[in-house]
């Protein structure tokens, strides 16, 4: 939990700031939860289309004096390249520190915790079931699958086959799904789902001394800093 | 569910027939332990047992749903093993417990004709084989109302009718009669009959034990507690029934 | 105490009322079962017995439904809760789709109900214990068998404590182990004062439960008595209800001039 709300602070100090240095910040904490690799991977493969077009756009385009190289009408400057790497070394810290996130939070202790911080339990169910309809769905779609099949639904066919057999698959995974929210919310109202007011968690998240105080750090590094920049006491660094 | 049901004389005239099955779910879990069993054609058997005993795994096997993980299941003689569901679905026709999971259609009768339609049924043997399964069910009626204006187990005999209309010699019905009331459990036990007494063969899991009773010749019973052993076939005789007018068995 | 009066239902956009003229009382500790065939309005009745109709779902009631000397007709959907529980069979409406165990899916109702972290442990363990379910604990909800996806629904309705109990067809999906379990659940929870009704087809788990039953037709209550004489009423084979075996095993015997009296109490225990 320490983990988002320290990552919510990178993730604004990422757009201002030395941003090299978040970079060194982030990459330790992935290496702890033993995520590094496969977040530096995850966010290079997401950036990646952004990044493209920023580098082509800001190249090409940016205001400068200084001329690397011509293509058409369109001149590379330095000052462009400059840009561009400004911009995809704070693109890269913030997809780090998003993916950071997501590597190591488990989405329902995080629902949860927020809730033990004040979110109501009506949107905390409604965050829980949309994160479990997904595998429900696909089940479903499976136990339909299996029943058309023993109907003599061809599912291994040529592509018109294949075709064909798109309503009888899809129709009852969204026929049945419409058909039981009415029985599913009577039982939710049954079980005072919609109850005002709040719950005492069963769950207790686990939120240490050394958590806290790391949080505490870094939400005044991130006051700090974005009082630096605008004030304009922070030094320029390259 | 493991152990043997091979009834002596029943070899050469199976219709269903499995040789030391075995099926492992996710690597770890053994639903079927080394399963033998013979089914005659034109019988009627009746799979009961715990929760958890393996009885849906094991009928998911004759339609080629599942794969065997060791041993062979034999359909009409032949191997399963080569032949794909699409194809089996011609000899075998399994009805799925709950008929919201298969339902797509606007109309009682166009969700009837999806089944033999597949199998490639066509004009007016299509439509005789819709309308009987219709009569059958007691959905001839309602062939045009909307599945989701029928209730629940009115959805269950339409299940039900659009695996008659398949005309398949095999017939698999999963829990046919769980939200039946009496009349609907006494229309399904005259279904099963007249399958029968048309050379089809049966099988059905089921708990209503009253409805086993009276309404197939052969139990098989996968016991739950103690996965290495099951009680061999017990012959539960009808007219033995009808002369001590017990109902329970 | 539960009580419909005059009660008549109409759902939501049809013109024609599916419920005429019902009368019910349910008293505490009272278990009361509720027979009919199919489409009779067994369900309509239990969601009217609820609040649920027209709290939750809508339509229009004539009537009164009176929860402990309170009338339902003011209150909101989760103040019924605190009163009246009602479960369907399909296990699969029954889950809420956002516990990680049993143990949690269980809890859900207390723990929403505002109780303390203790109260809502303990609730859900009675509960637990009531049907068995100790095994099941730390399985994924999404993972059971119908059946046992089942008697979690009904757990998790009991581990709420509410006065008023209504089980809309609670053993569809078990096998007789299972049905029997529920059963003595059942019994035991009545014990305490809590008032039961139960729609559905076995028969023969209501003659060994019920005290009272009801029978509906066509949306009218058309048998109300008790147990015993309800179920020798001949009325209830032309009503598509099936006799307890009990029942027919003695309009069996009567027919061959053989006495029911005769075997006395050795029938009952026998067909139990």
């Amino acid at each position: 939990m320490a983990t988002v709300e320290s990552l919510g602070a990178f993730v604004i100090g990422g757009y201002l700031g030395p941003i090299a240095i978040i970079g060194l910040a982030i990459l330790p904490a992935a290496a702890s939860a033993r995520v590094a690799g496969r977040l530096v991977r995850i966010s290079l493969l997401l950036t990646l289309p952004i990044a493209i077009s920023v580098v082509l756009v800001s190249v090409f385009t940016r205001a400068g004096v200084h001329v690397l190289f011509s293509i058409g009408p369109f001149d590379a400057t330095a000052e462009g390249v400059d840009f561009a790497g400004q911009t995809l070394v704070r693109l890269f810290a913030i997809s780090t520190s998003i993916g950071l996130f997501g590597l190591t939070t488990e989405p329902r202790s995080f629902v949860l915790d927020l809730e033990r911080r004040g979110l109501s339990p009506r949107f905390a169910f409604i965050a829980l079931a949309t994160l479990e309809a997904v595998p429900a769905m696909v089940e479903r779609a499976s136990v339909i699958a299996s029943a058309q099949r023993a109907r003599g639904l061809d599912t291994e066919g040529s592509v018109r086959a294949r075709l064909r057999g798109v309503l009888p698959l899809v129709g009852p995974v969204i026929l049945s799904s419409l058909t039981e929210v009415e029985e599913r919310s009577l039982a939710l109202e049954v079980r005072a789902f919609g109850r005002p007011g709040r719950r005492h968690l069963l769950w207790r998240i686990p939120d240490s001394g050394t958590q806290l105080i790391v949080r505490a750090v870094l939400l005044l590094a991130l006051v700090a800093a974005i009082a630096g920049r605008i004030t304009g006491t922070f030094p320029s660094l390259p | 569910m493991t152990g043997r049901a091979l009834d002596p004389g029943a070899v050469s005239t199976s219709a269903i027939r499995t040789e030391g099955l075995v099926h492992v779910y996710d690597g770890a879990t053994r639903a079927l332990d080394g399963v033998d069993l013979a089914i005659a054609r034109g019988e009627r058997v009746a799979i009961v047992g715990q929760n958890g005993s393996g009885k849906s795994t094991l009928v998911r096997h004759f339609n080629g749903l599942l794969r065997p993980t060791e041993g062979r299941v034999l359909v009409d003689g032949a191997d399963v093993a080569d032949r794909r569901v699409a194809h089996l679905a011609l000899t075998v026709g399994l009805v799925f417990q709950d008929p919201d999971r298969q339902i797509f259609a606007g109309k009682v009768r166009s969700e009837v004709a999806f089944g033999p339609r597949n199998l490639g049924r066509r004009g007016a043997e299509l439509e005789g084989a819709i309308d009987a399964a219709l009569v059958a069910t007691g959905l001839d009626k309602d062939a045009e109302t909307n599945p989701y204006d029928l209730g629940y187990s009115r959805r269950k005999l339409l299940a039900l009718a659009s695996i008659l209309a398949m005309g398949t010699p095999i017939v698999v019905l999963d829990e046919p009669t769980t939200g039946q009331d009496a009349r609907g459990v006494e229309r399904i036990h005259r279904i099963v009959a007249e399958l029968s007494a048309s050379g089809r063969t049966v099988v059905a899991i089921s708990h209503d034990m009253r409805f086993v009773a009276e309404a197939f010749e052969r139990v098989i019973d996968a016991r739950r507690a103690d996965r290495a052993r099951w009680l061999p076939s017990r012959g539960v005789r009808r007219d033995r029934l009808a002369d001590a007018r017990i109902d329970v068995p | 105490m539960l009580e419909l009066t005059g009660v008549s239902y109409r759902y939501a956009g049809y013109a024609t009322e599916v419920l005429h003229d019902i009368d019910l009382r349910l008293a505490d500790g009272e278990i009361v079962g509720l027979v009919g065939p199919n489409e009779a309005g067994k369900s309509t009745l239990c969601l009217v017995a609820s609040g649920l109709a027209p709290a939750s779902v809508g339509g229009s009631l004539r009537g009164t439904l009176t929860l402990d000397g309170t009338p339902a007709a003011g209150l909101a959907t989760h103040e019924l809760a605190e009163r009246v529980v009602v479960g369907f069979q399909n296990p699969n409406t029954q889950r809420s789709g956002i516990a990680a165990t049993v143990f949690e899916e269980i809890a859900l109702g207390p723990m929403n109900l505002g109780l303390a972290v203790a109260e809502t442990v303990e609730r859900t363990r009675e509960a637990i214990e009531r049907l068995k379910l100790e095994h099941l604990i730390l399985r994924d909800p999404q993972r059971l068998s119908g059946g046992q996806a089942q008697l979690v629904g009904i757990a998790s309705l009991l581990a709420m404590r509410p006065r008023h109990v209504i089980l809309d067809e609670p053993t569809a999906q078990l096998d007789p182990a299972g049905t029997r379990l529920v059963g003595e659940a059942l019994r035991s929870l009545a014990g305490t004062g809590t008032s039961l009704l139960i729609a559905e087809h076995k028969t023969d788990l209501l003659d060994g439960l019920c005290s009272r039953i009801v029978a509906i037709d066509g949306g009218r209550i058309v048998i109300d008595g008790p147990t015993g004489e309800v179920f020798d009423d001949p009325r209830l084979t032309g009503l598509g209800v099936e006799r307890p075996a009990r029942a027919r095993l003695a309009a069996a015997l009567a027919t061959r001039g053989v006495e029911p009296g005769v075997l006395g109490g050795a029938l009952e225990d026998a067909t139990r």
